[in-house]
Protein backbone atom coordinates (compact mmCIF):
# COMPACT_ATOMS: atom_id res chain seq x y z
CA UNK A 1 0.00 0.00 0.00
CA UNK A 2 1.90 3.57 -0.92
CA UNK A 3 1.47 6.28 1.68
CA UNK A 4 -0.78 8.70 -0.73
CA UNK A 5 -3.82 6.27 -1.69
CA UNK A 6 -7.56 6.96 -0.39
CA UNK A 7 -8.87 4.99 1.58
CA UNK A 8 -12.73 4.60 1.15
CA UNK A 9 -15.00 4.77 4.14
CA UNK A 10 -17.72 2.50 5.17
CA UNK A 11 -21.11 3.72 6.44
CA UNK A 12 -22.84 1.06 8.73
CA UNK A 13 -26.29 1.76 10.08
CA UNK A 14 -28.62 2.26 11.11
CA UNK A 15 -27.75 -0.04 13.54
CA UNK A 16 -31.01 -1.37 14.55
CA UNK A 17 -31.99 -4.01 17.34
CA UNK A 18 -32.31 -7.25 14.72
CA UNK A 19 -28.33 -5.81 14.29
CA UNK A 20 -27.45 -6.21 17.83
CA UNK A 21 -29.01 -9.23 17.92
CA UNK A 22 -27.41 -11.02 14.78
CA UNK A 23 -23.89 -9.64 16.35
CA UNK A 24 -24.99 -11.28 19.37
CA UNK A 25 -25.53 -14.66 17.94
CA UNK A 26 -23.05 -14.14 15.94
CA UNK A 27 -20.04 -13.56 18.40
CA UNK A 28 -20.88 -15.29 21.24
CA UNK A 29 -21.48 -12.21 23.37
CA UNK A 30 -24.42 -12.47 24.84
CA UNK A 31 -23.95 -9.41 27.15
CA UNK A 32 -28.01 -8.97 28.08
CA UNK A 33 -26.88 -4.59 27.87
CA UNK A 34 -26.59 -5.23 24.09
CA UNK A 35 -30.09 -7.38 23.62
CA UNK A 36 -32.58 -6.99 26.29
CA UNK A 37 -34.59 -3.43 27.22
CA UNK A 38 -36.04 -5.05 30.48
CA UNK A 39 -31.94 -5.90 31.53
CA UNK A 40 -30.84 -2.39 30.27
CA UNK A 41 -33.44 -0.46 32.06
CA UNK A 42 -33.20 -2.15 35.57
CA UNK A 43 -29.42 -1.03 35.07
CA UNK A 44 -30.37 2.38 35.00
CA UNK A 45 -29.33 2.73 31.36
CA UNK A 46 -32.02 4.68 28.73
CA UNK A 47 -31.31 1.88 26.35
CA UNK A 48 -29.64 -1.13 25.33
CA UNK A 49 -26.80 0.13 23.13
CA UNK A 50 -24.38 -1.26 20.55
CA UNK A 51 -21.35 -4.01 20.87
CA UNK A 52 -18.10 -2.22 20.49
CA UNK A 53 -16.68 -5.05 19.07
CA UNK A 54 -19.44 -4.77 16.27
CA UNK A 55 -18.04 -1.35 15.38
CA UNK A 56 -14.57 -2.79 15.78
CA UNK A 57 -15.47 -5.46 12.73
CA UNK A 58 -16.80 -2.73 10.71
CA UNK A 59 -14.03 -0.11 11.66
CA UNK A 60 -11.43 -3.25 10.13
CA UNK A 61 -12.93 -3.80 7.20
CA UNK A 62 -12.43 -0.02 5.63
CA UNK A 63 -8.40 -1.52 5.95
CA UNK A 64 -8.99 -5.11 5.31
CA UNK A 65 -10.88 -4.07 1.88
CA UNK A 66 -7.94 -1.52 1.52
CA UNK A 67 -4.96 -3.19 1.95
CA UNK A 68 -5.88 -6.87 2.36
CA UNK A 69 -6.26 -8.70 5.68
CA UNK A 70 -3.14 -10.18 4.83
CA UNK A 71 -1.34 -6.76 5.31
CA UNK A 72 -2.56 -5.89 8.24
CA UNK A 73 -0.22 -6.45 11.06
CA UNK A 74 -1.81 -4.98 14.26
CA UNK A 75 -5.42 -3.30 14.91
CA UNK A 76 -5.95 -1.28 17.85
CA UNK A 77 -9.08 0.75 19.22
CA UNK A 78 -10.22 2.68 22.05
CA UNK A 79 -14.12 3.08 22.55
CA UNK A 80 -14.33 6.46 22.87
CA UNK A 81 -17.83 6.90 23.31
CA UNK A 82 -21.33 4.38 23.36
CA UNK A 83 -22.83 3.61 20.09
CA UNK A 84 -26.58 3.58 20.26
CA UNK A 85 -29.58 2.02 18.82
CA UNK A 86 -30.42 3.71 15.50
CA UNK A 87 -26.95 5.36 15.26
CA UNK A 88 -25.78 5.44 11.78
CA UNK A 89 -21.54 5.04 11.78
CA UNK A 90 -19.24 6.65 9.56
CA UNK A 91 -16.02 4.19 9.68
CA UNK A 92 -13.18 5.87 7.79
CA UNK A 93 -9.27 5.55 7.68
CA UNK A 94 -5.87 7.57 6.52
CA UNK A 95 -2.31 6.58 6.36
CA UNK A 96 -0.57 8.87 9.02
CA UNK A 97 3.07 7.56 8.53
CA UNK A 98 5.86 5.01 7.34
CA UNK A 99 6.58 2.81 10.37
CA UNK A 100 8.80 0.18 11.17
CA UNK A 101 7.04 -2.64 12.84
CA UNK A 102 8.53 -6.41 14.40
CA UNK A 103 11.88 -4.94 11.86
CA UNK A 104 9.06 -4.52 8.50
CA UNK A 105 8.20 -1.68 6.56
CA UNK A 106 4.63 -1.23 7.51
CA UNK A 107 2.39 2.36 7.53
CA UNK A 108 0.56 3.27 10.55
CA UNK A 109 -2.94 4.20 9.44
CA UNK A 110 -5.59 6.40 11.92
CA UNK A 111 -8.65 4.54 11.98
CA UNK A 112 -12.29 6.64 13.58
CA UNK A 113 -15.66 5.84 13.34
CA UNK A 114 -18.12 8.50 14.12
CA UNK A 115 -22.01 8.21 14.60
CA UNK A 116 -24.29 10.66 12.78
CA UNK A 117 -24.04 13.64 14.95
CA UNK A 118 -20.41 13.87 14.65
CA UNK A 119 -19.70 12.20 17.50
CA UNK A 120 -16.67 9.91 17.67
CA UNK A 121 -17.29 6.35 19.22
CA UNK A 122 -14.33 5.00 17.89
CA UNK A 123 -10.43 5.89 17.97
CA UNK A 124 -7.76 3.74 16.87
CA UNK A 125 -4.80 2.93 14.61
CA UNK A 126 -3.49 -0.03 12.01
CA UNK A 127 -0.35 -1.37 11.03
CA UNK A 128 -0.02 -2.21 7.42
CA UNK A 129 2.64 -3.41 5.44
CA UNK A 130 3.46 -1.68 2.99
CA UNK A 131 3.66 -3.27 -0.52
CA UNK B 1 -10.41 -10.56 54.27
CA UNK B 2 -10.62 -9.11 57.91
CA UNK B 3 -12.33 -5.55 58.54
CA UNK B 4 -9.05 -3.77 58.57
CA UNK B 5 -8.07 -4.70 54.76
CA UNK B 6 -11.44 -3.77 53.82
CA UNK B 7 -11.55 -1.00 54.98
CA UNK B 8 -8.23 -0.17 52.81
CA UNK B 9 -9.60 -2.10 49.86
CA UNK B 10 -10.62 -0.04 46.65
CA UNK B 11 -14.09 0.20 46.28
CA UNK B 12 -14.14 -1.81 43.24
CA UNK B 13 -15.80 -4.12 41.93
CA UNK B 14 -13.47 -6.60 39.88
CA UNK B 15 -12.43 -9.54 41.60
CA UNK B 16 -8.74 -8.64 42.29
CA UNK B 17 -7.46 -11.00 43.83
CA UNK B 18 -7.51 -12.80 39.93
CA UNK B 19 -4.42 -10.64 38.46
CA UNK B 20 -2.12 -12.30 37.51
CA UNK B 21 -3.87 -15.35 36.96
CA UNK B 22 -3.65 -17.27 33.48
CA UNK B 23 -6.57 -19.52 32.78
CA UNK B 24 -6.21 -22.95 31.58
CA UNK B 25 -5.29 -23.36 28.15
CA UNK B 26 -8.78 -24.31 25.60
CA UNK B 27 -8.72 -25.62 22.65
CA UNK B 28 -11.65 -25.16 19.92
CA UNK B 29 -12.61 -26.00 16.78
CA UNK B 30 -12.99 -22.85 14.00
CA UNK B 31 -16.54 -24.15 11.52
CA UNK B 32 -17.23 -22.58 8.73
CA UNK B 33 -20.59 -21.49 9.80
CA UNK B 34 -19.25 -19.07 12.35
CA UNK B 35 -17.28 -17.52 9.70
CA UNK B 36 -19.88 -16.86 7.71
CA UNK B 37 -22.27 -15.80 10.43
CA UNK B 38 -19.84 -13.15 11.72
CA UNK B 39 -18.89 -11.80 8.54
CA UNK B 40 -22.60 -11.46 7.35
CA UNK B 41 -23.46 -9.60 10.32
CA UNK B 42 -20.63 -7.43 9.64
CA UNK B 43 -21.31 -6.91 6.06
CA UNK B 44 -17.85 -8.67 4.55
CA UNK B 45 -18.58 -8.95 1.04
CA UNK B 46 -14.99 -11.05 0.37
CA UNK B 47 -16.08 -14.29 -0.94
CA UNK B 48 -13.21 -15.65 1.15
CA UNK B 49 -15.19 -15.55 3.97
CA UNK B 50 -17.89 -17.21 2.90
CA UNK B 51 -17.27 -19.29 -0.14
CA UNK B 52 -14.93 -22.15 0.37
CA UNK B 53 -14.11 -22.35 -3.55
CA UNK B 54 -13.44 -18.66 -3.40
CA UNK B 55 -11.12 -19.22 -0.32
CA UNK B 56 -9.13 -21.58 -2.09
CA UNK B 57 -9.06 -20.24 -5.52
CA UNK B 58 -7.17 -16.71 -3.26
CA UNK B 59 -5.09 -19.08 -2.19
CA UNK B 60 -6.38 -19.77 1.20
CA UNK B 61 -6.75 -23.29 2.93
CA UNK B 62 -10.25 -22.79 4.05
CA UNK B 63 -12.72 -19.54 5.22
CA UNK B 64 -11.03 -16.82 6.40
CA UNK B 65 -11.99 -15.51 9.80
CA UNK B 66 -11.97 -12.01 10.27
CA UNK B 67 -10.31 -9.38 12.09
CA UNK B 68 -12.51 -9.48 14.71
CA UNK B 69 -13.21 -13.66 14.73
CA UNK B 70 -10.51 -13.74 18.09
CA UNK B 71 -13.81 -12.68 19.81
CA UNK B 72 -15.75 -16.26 18.33
CA UNK B 73 -12.93 -17.74 19.71
CA UNK B 74 -13.28 -17.18 23.40
CA UNK B 75 -17.09 -17.07 23.37
CA UNK B 76 -16.58 -20.53 22.16
CA UNK B 77 -13.72 -21.34 24.86
CA UNK B 78 -16.06 -19.92 27.59
CA UNK B 79 -18.74 -22.39 26.21
CA UNK B 80 -16.21 -25.18 26.91
CA UNK B 81 -14.78 -23.82 29.53
CA UNK B 82 -18.92 -24.11 31.37
CA UNK B 83 -19.35 -27.79 30.00
CA UNK B 84 -15.30 -28.38 32.16
CA UNK B 85 -17.06 -26.38 35.09
CA UNK B 86 -14.49 -24.16 35.18
CA UNK B 87 -15.13 -20.17 35.19
CA UNK B 88 -15.02 -18.33 32.42
CA UNK B 89 -13.24 -14.57 32.17
CA UNK B 90 -15.55 -12.57 33.07
CA UNK B 91 -16.93 -14.76 35.84
CA UNK B 92 -13.20 -15.06 37.38
CA UNK B 93 -13.69 -10.64 36.82
CA UNK B 94 -17.06 -10.94 38.77
CA UNK B 95 -17.94 -8.06 36.16
CA UNK B 96 -20.94 -6.65 35.94
CA UNK B 97 -23.03 -6.41 33.31
CA UNK B 98 -24.84 -3.50 34.72
CA UNK B 99 -21.37 -1.24 34.39
CA UNK B 100 -19.53 -2.95 32.26
CA UNK B 101 -17.69 -1.38 29.41
CA UNK B 102 -14.59 -2.19 26.66
CA UNK B 103 -12.36 0.60 27.19
CA UNK B 104 -9.90 -0.68 24.29
CA UNK B 105 -8.71 -3.85 22.02
CA UNK B 106 -5.50 -3.90 20.40
CA UNK B 107 -5.06 -7.01 18.47
CA UNK B 108 -1.77 -8.05 17.11
CA UNK B 109 -1.66 -11.05 14.00
CA UNK B 110 1.05 -13.23 13.66
CA UNK B 111 -1.08 -15.82 11.10
CA UNK B 112 -4.53 -15.94 9.56
CA UNK B 113 -7.17 -18.45 11.37
CA UNK B 114 -9.22 -20.78 8.86
CA UNK B 115 -12.08 -22.81 8.77
CA UNK B 116 -11.39 -26.29 10.57
CA UNK B 117 -8.71 -24.75 12.00
CA UNK B 118 -8.08 -26.32 15.78
CA UNK B 119 -6.97 -23.33 17.69
CA UNK B 120 -6.09 -22.85 21.49
CA UNK B 121 -7.04 -19.84 23.76
CA UNK B 122 -4.92 -18.90 27.17
CA UNK B 123 -6.34 -15.42 28.69
CA UNK B 124 -4.02 -13.86 31.10
CA UNK B 125 -5.89 -11.49 33.53
CA UNK B 126 -2.66 -8.92 33.84
CA UNK B 127 -3.76 -6.19 36.96
CA UNK B 128 -6.40 -3.56 37.66
CA UNK B 129 -6.10 0.36 37.61
CA UNK B 130 -8.34 2.58 38.87
CA UNK B 131 -8.98 6.28 37.34
CA UNK B 132 -11.14 9.13 36.96
CA UNK B 133 -10.90 9.57 41.42
CA UNK B 134 -11.70 5.96 41.40
CA UNK B 135 -15.40 6.19 39.03
CA UNK B 136 -13.81 3.74 36.34
CA UNK B 137 -12.26 1.10 37.19
CA UNK B 138 -10.39 -1.07 34.76
CA UNK B 139 -8.75 -4.59 34.13
CA UNK B 140 -6.24 -5.29 31.58
CA UNK B 141 -6.55 -8.67 30.08
CA UNK B 142 -4.27 -10.62 27.34
CA UNK B 143 -5.08 -13.40 25.17
CA UNK B 144 -3.35 -15.62 22.86
CA UNK B 145 -4.81 -17.45 20.09
CA UNK B 146 -2.09 -20.34 18.67
CA UNK B 147 -1.87 -23.04 16.04
CA UNK B 148 -0.20 -26.42 16.94
CA UNK B 149 1.62 -26.30 13.26
CA UNK B 150 1.74 -22.46 12.80
CA UNK B 151 1.99 -21.35 16.33
CA UNK B 152 1.32 -17.91 17.76
CA UNK B 153 -2.14 -16.58 15.12
CA UNK B 154 -3.33 -13.32 16.84
CA UNK B 155 -2.28 -11.81 20.66
CA UNK B 156 -4.56 -9.72 22.23
CA UNK B 157 -4.43 -6.45 24.84
CA UNK B 158 -8.34 -5.79 26.52
CA UNK B 159 -9.17 -2.95 29.10
CA UNK B 160 -12.27 -3.91 30.47
CA UNK B 161 -14.36 -1.22 32.53
CA UNK B 162 -16.74 -0.85 35.17
CA UNK B 163 -18.41 2.38 36.01
CA UNK B 164 -18.51 2.69 39.50
CA UNK B 165 -20.14 6.44 39.33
Amino acid sequence: MSQDTAIPNIVFGPISRTTLALYAGASGDHNPAHIDIDFAREAGLPDVFAHGMLSFGVLARVVTEWAGQGAVRQFSVRFASITQVRDTINCSARVVEPVEFEGAPCLRVAVEAKAQDGRTTLVGEAIVDVR
Amino acid sequence: MSDAAQAVAPKGLFDRSTAGTTTPPVTVAVERDRIRFLSKVLGIADLAHHDVAAARAAGYPDLLAPPSFPMVVEAMANDERARRGQPDLLTLLRCDFRRLLHGGETYTYHGQIFAGDEVELVTEIRGFQDKKGGALEIADVGLRITHRERGLLVSAERTLIHRLA
